[in-house]
């Protein structure tokens, strides 16, 4: 096992080494749960795209299926296979640790893609690159103090329970709500699962128990046409402002037509060029930051006019 | 029948007073449950009996109702359908994603003939091939969302800008007051449970339920009639799908994961027999509507979500619980 280690150790000094002279690199990938949401989608793609321009990089490209023990296997796999990196999308932040500890004992560098994992297996790792979810929660709070004026009685609709994400956005926005502008009071949250429907029938709900509502805080913009939508139908659209987050097609044009004050701008593209650019700095031996965070714009119809619309 | 049961229990609750209301209870075990539970939930909170939430409720619920009634019909003649979730997924999918395409008109005959495939697909391996429902709607779950999966590429799918057109009249629409899904799901219900209980087709589909071998015995086609089910039941997953994209006006890939179980738990909330041969789509609209309360409640009064469904699936087998309780000691009674 050490003899294995030390010499896969050794093979790994010696490729960074050799960076300079057009060493090819393999990185593995594996995927939380493409084809749930077009988010993960439009990710995987633009990750073969950005690997398929760049002559030195080979890519082995997995998707765990959002199952705990299939991601595990797939890494053990990977550390078989010998790769020189591995990008993991981790399927649950604790579960996967023990795995990701194989892979830098193997001396494979890991870098951890979009959702963080538990502060335990950070030692492992070798960076996180993705989006900062507490920061996108603290700016959707500012962009509802705006909007409301720093008074007023609001709702939250999250996302999935347990989900990190879901977790770090409720908790960034919470918290910047709080300090920054502690005339708006919550009146409740309730999760949707990033579910459109679901978001809606919980709206509905918070319409019928709450005759005054002057915002709906979103954990993504798909929830958050779902609240628009059962606030058009109940005649109470005009007097609510929406404020979201991962800004989605639907989400662009709503602020486009006026019916949706803001959301926070995250390209799936650059969270997949910013993993592959973050796994090839770390094998080229450059300066990396454990923690390095692509950026997430605020997005209302101000400045609208400076981004693309979303694909998904 | 009925009346016979009641003298029974007024019999006994004269004689014995304790075990006597027990037996009361037990006989209306989910009605009265229920009505304890509308009880309970409008002390709590005002808007709970408003007449704007009960509308609300049954629009909700309708889309799940719209499936079960479809459902119960399959369960009657002695099978399963699993696979209704992710059929439901499909046909959303596929509705909205045919809308900007070639109209909404061919979106929606091509939805329902695609949706009959599928419902035929399980009808032939199910009735004809004989293969186990339980089994076949379970890899036919898994099957059919694979086949969402490469349809739509993993993209969620929007109707363009979330244009006005008539097709929203499925899911937002109201006729003389009452919302349209509302509508559907009833004139579905009635129509359903009129075939069931007055026609041959019916009584075909129970005894088939009932006792299989003796059915075939007494001439009935079976392989047909089990068939025939699943595209009832494919035709309501048709219907929900029309209802549920045209209210969201868009769908994601996985919309429909979970269907299946709260379908089932309505039907059996309902008091509709897993075993076949029994039960009624009137108990699976009540059942249905028992569950969207039941849920609606918990959140008016604010439960966190993990509660919520704590709640709701310690509920359902308690009602379930109570059912068969009710059933075993009328089997007692009967022998001793």
């Amino acid at each position: 096992m050490f003899y294995k280690t030390a010499l896969a150790t050794s093979v790994m000094m010696l490729s960074a080494g050799l960076a300079h002279a057009e060493e090819t690199y393999r990185i593995g990938i594996t995927q939380n749960n493409v084809g749930v949401d077009s988010y993960q989608t439009t990710y995987e793609s633009a990750f073969e795209n950005a690997a398929a321009q760049n002559e030195n990089v080979d890519v082995v490209v997995l998707d765990a299926g959002g199952d705990v023990a299939r991601q595990i296997g797939q890494v053990r796999n990977l550390i078989q296979q010998q790769v020189d990196a591995i990008i993991i999308w981790p399927t649950n932040g604790q579960a996967v640790i023990p795995a990701i500890r194989q892979a830098h004992q193997a001396g494979i560098p890991v870098v951890v893609t979009n959702s963080k994992i538990a502060d335990a297996g950070m030692e492992y790792i070798a960076a996180f690159s993705g989006p900062d979810n507490v920061q996108q929660g603290a700016s959707s709070a500012e962009m509802m103090c705006d909007a409301l004026d720093g008074e007023g009685q609001i709702v939250q609709i999250a996302g999935q329970p347990g989900y990190t994400t879901a977790m770090e956005r409720s908790g960034g926005f919470e918290e910047r709500l709080a300090e920054a502008c502690p005339g708006v009071e919550i009146l409740e949250t309730q999760p949707a699962d990033w579910n459109r429907e679901k978001a809606q029938r919980v709206m509905e709900n918070f319409l019928t128990k709450y005759d005054n509502i002057d915002g709906v805080y979103s954990g993504d913009d798909n929830m958050g046409v779902g609240a628009l939508n059962a606030a058009k139908s109940a005649g109470r659209a005009g007097d609510i402002a929406f404020i979201g987050a991962t800004n989605f097609a639907v989400g662009y044009e709503a602020i486009e037509r006026g019916e949706y004050y803001g959301s926070i701008y995250q390209s799936p593209v650059d969270d997949a060029e910013a993993a592959l650019q973050t796994a090839l700095d770390v094998l080229e031996g450059k300066e990396v930051p454990k923690m390095n965070f692509f950026e997430t714009p605020k997005i209302t119809a101000d400045n609208i006019s400076e981004f693309d619309k979303p694909v998904f | 029948m009925a009346s016979a049961e009641q003298t029974k229990q007024g019999f006994m609750l004269s004689k014995k007073h304790k075990a006597g209301l027990l037996n009361f209870l037990s006989a209306q075990g989910i009605l009265v449950f229920f009505l304890i539970c509308m009880f309970a939930f409008s002390l709590f909170s005002e808007q709970f009996l408003s007449q704007s939430n009960i509308m609300t409720v049954v629009r909700q619920a309708s889309i799940i109702g719209i499936i079960a009634v479809g459902v119960t019909v399959v369960i009657i003649g002695g099978n399963l359908d699993l696979s209704v979730g992710s059929m439901l997924s499909f046909s959303t999918v596929l509705v909205v994603d045919l809308h900007d395409k070639i109209g909404p008109v061919g979106a929606i005959l091509v939805m329902f003939a695609l949706t009959l495939m599928l419902g035929a697909v399980n009808g032939f391996l199910v009735g004809f091939m004989r293969l186990n429902s339980l089994i076949v709607t379970l890899a036919m779950l898994s099957a059919i969302q694979g086949l969402v999966l490469i349809y739509s590429g993993g993209q969620n799918v929007d109707i363009a800008n979330q244009s006005e057109t008539w097709f929203s009249v499925f899911g937002q629409g109201y006729l003389l007051g009452i919302a349209v899904p509302v509508i559907i799901f009833a004139l579905l219900a009635i129509i359903v449970q009129v075939v069931m209980s007055f026609t041959g087709y019916g009584r075909r589909i129970f005894a088939i339920g009932g006792n299989p071998v003796a059915a075939v015995y007494s001439g009935i086609r079976k392989n047909w009639c089990v068939f025939s089910t699943y595209l009832i039941s494919a035709f309501c997953v048709a219907c929900a799908a029309l209802v549920l994209g045209s209210r969201v006006m868009g769908s994601q890939n996985n919309v429909g994961q979970g269907y299946e179980l709260l379908v089932l738990a309505g039907i059996i909330l309902g008091g509709t027999s897993l075993l076949g041969g029994a039960g009624s789509i009137w108990k699976t609209v009540i059942g249905v509507l028992i569950l969207g309360f039941i849920q609606n409640g918990l959140l008016l009064l604010g439960y966190p979500y993990y509660t919520q469904w704590l709640v709701t699936w310690v509920i359902i087998i308690l009602a379930v619980w109570l059912d068969l309780a009710n059933k075993r000691k009328h089997l007692l009674t009967r022998h001793s």
